[in-house]
């Protein structure tokens, strides 16, 4: 401390020692009291974030964010759009393989955006699912459109498919049901059929046992199972002649049925009435002639996984 | 001078229509509440209480009903809503068959209800007297989901909510309101009472709160519990007049 003048640190709060240790930037007892003061704002914000986690979340948002005009009229099939409403915006990050088959994986950022009633929860949804609509709902069974975006594969993007083609991007669309025998078991099975990048029919069955462990703590898991014809299956696995010139992997006539099986569990956590986060893991193993196409068998992996994770803030809008 | 292109004119034309016709409507929705002078109150919400274990349940997850018809909670809140409104309207005493209201379901199937229109309308055009008011006030169940399942609650209710380490109660009165055109029956306002700002975690779409076992149905005669009978009025009062003042028909709180 040579040449430090020592100082009585009395605790004091934060913005009484700004006034009353930083006279001026040429104090010689400046470090230290900022040194001191810095310290203090570090404990303060610990000890605010600590409360902030332990909080007992009983407490909603007492005033909506925003308060718009209602729209002039109702449609008779929808719930009234007066009222308040919960919008939940937030991030999360989702660690998979670069394409289906691949060995390799890559995080990617992926946006949460939805809304809700306001006082109720998100209702529960696999990673998997489709986006969808419950246009038939009988509380324990529900059905509806479903709808998938699946993404292009362009040969140049990863080093394992070049001689390849590209595979456009498709969009499947379908329809889904989903039945819950007991409040904590959901079984859903979704038929879509392919439109762009393949033309074939996919077939998802999945089933997750949702326990509550507390009132805002919930873990999910279950089964997977997918099957596939031929003609969603082939763009992506099949190889042919010229591709297997380019590539100088095997010739491969990829043909559907069973195409992967697998497990996935999620955990969800309400840390307070406005902030939530998650976290989910998917495994799948490929299947049929998807798990036996050279593209997996010597360039990639049957065993696909994908990790996420993501935080979410909701706010409330009111609609008068 | 440079020209604009069709396209351009064309959206042009198209924004400006819709911006106008949006506006006349929203005028005329405004119009409409101002024009009325008469009203009229239906209530068919508290003729009986559901009883649902919800959560991690056995298999025997169904729910039970009671009558609480004599509770009279449809006279209270045709009272209370009397005195939020009469500031702004003449309230005027109607006849109506509660239990034809009271009976009315939405149908599971979403296409079917658009089809089929708002049930209320021709029921207030044909069972309710006298006709000619300006406007009905027709308050009725409204239905929720429960937290994150698929499960529905409807109007009263009690939930009982299991956890693995914990179990929870909860009661909630969930009703929506709507406002229909006395001449014409057409719905000028509707809105489902939303939570209350002390809402509990486990999420219901309208007015609900947390409590302890002794309110539970399950313990006695429901309709001779007092706590719940309390607990259930005070949710409806405390709801209603703030409701009433979103739909711009009250004073604001």
């Amino acid at each position: 401390m040579a040449g430090k003048t020592p100082v009585d640190l009395v605790p004091l709060p934060v913005d009484e020692m700004l006034k009353t240790v930083l006279r001026t930037n040429d104090d010689p007892r400046r470090p230290v009291a900022e040194e001191f003061i810095n310290k203090r704002r570090r404990d303060v914000l610990g000890a605010a974030f600590t409360a902030l986690m332990l909080a007992p979340p009983s407490v909603a948002a007492a005033e909506p964010l925003v308060t718009l005009p209602a729209p002039p009229f109702e449609l008779p099939v929808l719930p009234p759009v007066s009222g308040t409403w919960t919008v939940m915006v937030g991030v999360g990050g989702e660690y998979k393989p670069d394409f289906e088959g691949a060995n390799r994986s890559m995080l990617s950022p992926v946006p949460i955006f939805a809304i809700r009633r306001a006082g109720s929860t998100e209702q529960f949804r696999g990673p998997r699912d489709s986006a969808s609509i419950a246009l038939i709902d009988f509380g324990d069974l529900r059905a509806g459109p479903a709808g998938k975006f699946v993404p292009s594969r362009k040969a140049n993007s990863y080093s394992e498919l070049n001689g390849l083609g590209d595979v456009n991007t498709a969009v499947e669309l379908g329809g889904f049901v989903e039945y819950y025998p007991v409040d904590w078991f959901r079984t859903r099975g979704e038929l879509r059929q392919g439109i762009g990048g393949h033309h074939g029919v996919v077939a998802d069955l999945s089933a997750d046992f949702i326990v509550p462990v507390i009132q805002r703590f919930t873990v999910s898991a279950g089964p997977r199972f997918t099957a596939e014809t031929t003609k969603a299956t082939s763009p992506y696995f099949g190889i042919d002649a010229v591709q297997a010139m380019a590539t100088g992997l095997p010739i491969f006539d990829a043909k559907g049925g069973a195409h992967s099986v697998g497990a996935g569990a999620q955990v969800s956590y309400r840390i307070d009435p406005q902030w939530e986060v998650h976290s989910y893991v998917e495994y799948e193993r490929l299947l049929g002639d998807a798990a036996k196409s050279p593209l997996v068998t010597v360039r990639g992996s049957p065993n696909q996984t994908t990790f996420g994770i993501g935080a979410s803030y909701s706010f409330d809008i009111k609609i008068r | 001078m440079r020209r604009s292109s069709p396209c351009a004119n064309f959206a042009t034309v198209v924004v400006v229509a819709v911006s106008v016709g949006a506006c006349a409507m929203i005028e005329t929705r405004e119009t409409k509440l101002q024009a009325v002078k008469t009203v009229g109150i239906i209530s068919a919400v508290g003729d009986e209480m559901s009883f649902a274990r919800m959560g991690l349940t056995g298999p025997n997850n169904a729910s039970q009903s009671f009558p609480i018809g004599s509770w009279g909670l449809d006279d209270l809140i045709v009272q209370q809503a009397t005195a939020a409104l009469s500031g702004r309207f003449q309230v005027q005493p109607v006849n109506y068959p509660r239990a034809a209201f009271a009976a009315i379901k939405d149908s599971p199937i979403a296409p079917v209800n658009l089809v089929r229109g708002d049930p209320f309308k021709k029921l207030v055009q044909t069972e309710v007297s006298p006709q000619g008011l300006d406007a009905y006030i027709v308050i009725t169940k409204a239905k929720s989901n429960f937290g994150n399942g698929a499960r529905k609650v409807e109007g009263i209710g009690f939930i009982s909510y299991g956890t693995l380490l914990a179990s929870y109660s909860q009661i909630h009165a969930l009703y929506e309101i709507r406002v229909l055109d006395g001449k014409t029956f057409d719905i000028i306002e509707k809105m489902a009472a939303p939570p209350l700002d002390n809402v509990a975690t486990v999420g219901l779409t309208g007015p609900s709160r947390l409590v302890d076992e002794s309110f539970s149905p399950s313990t006695g005669d429901p309709v001779r519990n007092e706590n719940l009978h309390g607990a259930i009025t005070d949710l409806i009062a405390r709801s209603l007049s703030s409701t009433l003042s979103d739909m711009h028909l009250a004073a604001v709180r």
